[in-house]
């Protein structure tokens, strides 16, 4: 059995490297592949990062009409603490609003004089809340929206943080699914070409086989080192993309930072290169064996 | 014992190669078909392989039906018929030993006995001082003996030999028949496909001629070619 092995795979080997052009071909087709699912996999992480980030800093701010008294807005706290989907509430006074305000702009002399102009505060009592998940805002809003606070509720801003949310989705699920339309694209030019190749080595190959058939060589080993062709040349195009790959994303990582600090693109996949290295590997593997197992199917009989 | 019953094959739904062919030979025997070309001789050979597969009829080999026989047991069948063809196929890019060990390691031999049956073999044949000739270094004959040596590897029950020796002259031919002769004394059928008088008159023994996908004489003794 080992003998056997070794022997398919030796053959395999060979194989590759008889047609050393078509195979590099091939190997650069299929290498480009992978390089766009990576590519799709760094715009996952991206998109998913930003997006983790803005549901982080969404909350919903509660402003309260003048006329709201501290207890009415504490009453307000204490219901939208008692239900299940609030996360935390944190009550900012007229006052304190004032002076982040104050503190926010100290260097601004021109909003210090003109706060100084004005008679009275001009900033509103309002009611941060934070929700246990990010689909939990929407029936807070509601609850907040009822008919039993309106006297009280000048004005919610959840939306406008709604509304960046819902962009950002938007922009990567749209890169996600032209990225993914492209992979597949690629993808099957891939199998095409890999599946034309293993063709051409059958085609050479036709009076080696024709010998197995008449000797009684078992379709194993007839077919078996095709199937190995096929997967080295996956295995070579996934180790081609991870020596393009790695240094690319080192390149690109600081950039990234600089844009989006605390994110590093090469720190995540270091630190994810496990799974990384073995999903792209599998994925390079298995187009090669596909392509190798249809052309065999086609054009190998026993 | 190989028993064909009312066996017909026709190409491409149209040609008609071979008609309602009841035949039955023995263990052990030394059979020659011969025929003009296009009689079916081929085609008989290669429906004994599962190369080919009848329109009708059955191909029975040991009481079994391997028209029948699923994909994955046609190899081992293969491995009890060994087969001779007139363009011999060897491997030019492969030594005596390699094609000869080729045929042992596509069937999962082990190295050892690769090792050790190939000269064994290559010396039935007399090849041994050939061993390590490619074969565009040898002569007509020993490419055919090398490729008897092949056949004869996995020691088969039945050769089949598909005019052996179409592109030999006399002095090879009859080397070749003789050797096959030897192999069926020690107890292998074989079958020959051929039209050569002169080789089917030197063996005298049973000969079946075919004509147009028809066997139209059995001499089962002392068979002369005959159509």
């Amino acid at each position: 059995m080992k003998e056997s092995l070794e022997r398919i795979c030796s053959v395999g080997w060979t194989n590759f490297k008889r047609n050393s052009y078509l195979s590099l071909g091939t190997t650069g087709v299929m290498t480009l592949v992978l390089l766009l699912f990576s590519g799709l996999m760094v715009v996952n992480f991206l998109s998913s990062t930003i997006v983790s980030s803005l549901e982080d800093k969404v909350d919903i701010s509660v402003y309260f009409k003048n006329e709201a008294s501290a207890t009415e807005i504490g009453a307000v706290r204490q219901e939208l603490e008692n239900l299940g989907s609030v996360a935390k509430v944190e009550y900012i006074s007229q006052e304190q609003a004032l002076n982040d305000f104050k503190q926010r702009h100290a260097g601004d002399v021109l909003i210090q004089e003109s706060l100084n102009e004005l008679d009275g505060n001009p900033l509103q009592a309002s009611l941060n809340v934070k929700a246990r998940e990010p689909s939990g805002y929407p029936s807070i809003v509601q609850f907040l929206e009822a008919n039993k606070f309106r006297s009280l509720v000048d004005k919610i801003n959840f939306y406008e943080n709604e509304q960046v949310i819902k962009r950002v989705q938007s922009i990567s699920g749209g890169l996600r699914n032209w990225g993914f339309l492209a992979t597949m694209m690629l993808a099957m030019i891939a199998v095409l070409v890999t599946f034309n190749t293993v063709r051409l080595t059958i085609y050479n190959q036709r009076h080696e086989i024709e010998i197995m058939r008449l000797v009684g060589g078992s379709n194993w080993h007839i077919k078996a080192p095709y199937l190995v062709e096929g997967g080295l040349y996956g295995a070579l195009a996934a180790a081609m993309t991870f020596v393009v790959f790695y240094p690319a994303a080192f390149f690109i990582s600081p950039k990234v930072e600089s844009i989006m600090p605390g994110v590093s693109l090469i720190g995540y996949f270091v630190s994810n290169g496990v799974q990384f290295i073995s999903l792209v590997s599998f994925i390079g593997v298995l187009l090669g064996v596909a392509s190798s197992f249809v052309a065999i199917r086609r054009f190998l009989k026993v | 014992m190989i028993k064909l019953k009312d066996v017909s094959t026709i190409y491409d739904n149209e040609i008609e190669v071979l008609n309602g062919v009841n035949l039955e030979i023995k263990d052990g025997e030394f059979v020659s078909i011969v025929g003009p070309s296009g009689a079916g001789k081929s085609t008989l050979l290669r429906l004994m392989t599962r190369e080919l597969l009848p329109s009708r009829g059955q191909v029975i080999l040991d009481g079994v039906n391997i028209v029948d026989l699923p994909p994955k047991a046609v190899p081992l069948l293969r491995r009890k018929i060994g087969t001779i063809y007139q363009d011999f196929k060897l491997l030019s890019n492969k030594t005596a030993f390699e094609n000869v060990a080729f045929a042992m390691e596509v069937c999962g031999m082990d190295e050892e006995e690769i090792k050790n049956d190939v000269p064994k073999v290559l010396g039935i044949v007399g090849l041994t001082d050939k061993i390590n000739s490619f074969p565009n270094q040898m002569a007509g004959g020993e490419k055919q003996r090398l490729a008897i040596a092949r056949a004869l590897i996995h020691r088969p029950r039945i050769i089949l030999a598909d005019e052996p020796t179409g592109n030999l002259d006399m002095n090879n031919s009859y080397d070749v028949v003789k050797l096959l002769m030897k192999i069926n004394e020690l107890g292998t059928t074989v079958i020959l496909a051929t039209h050569n008088r002169e080789v089917v008159n030197i063996i005298g023994k049973r000969v079946i001629s075919m004509d147009k996908g028809k066997i139209v004489r059995d001499q089962t003794e002392n068979g002369r070619y005959v159509l």
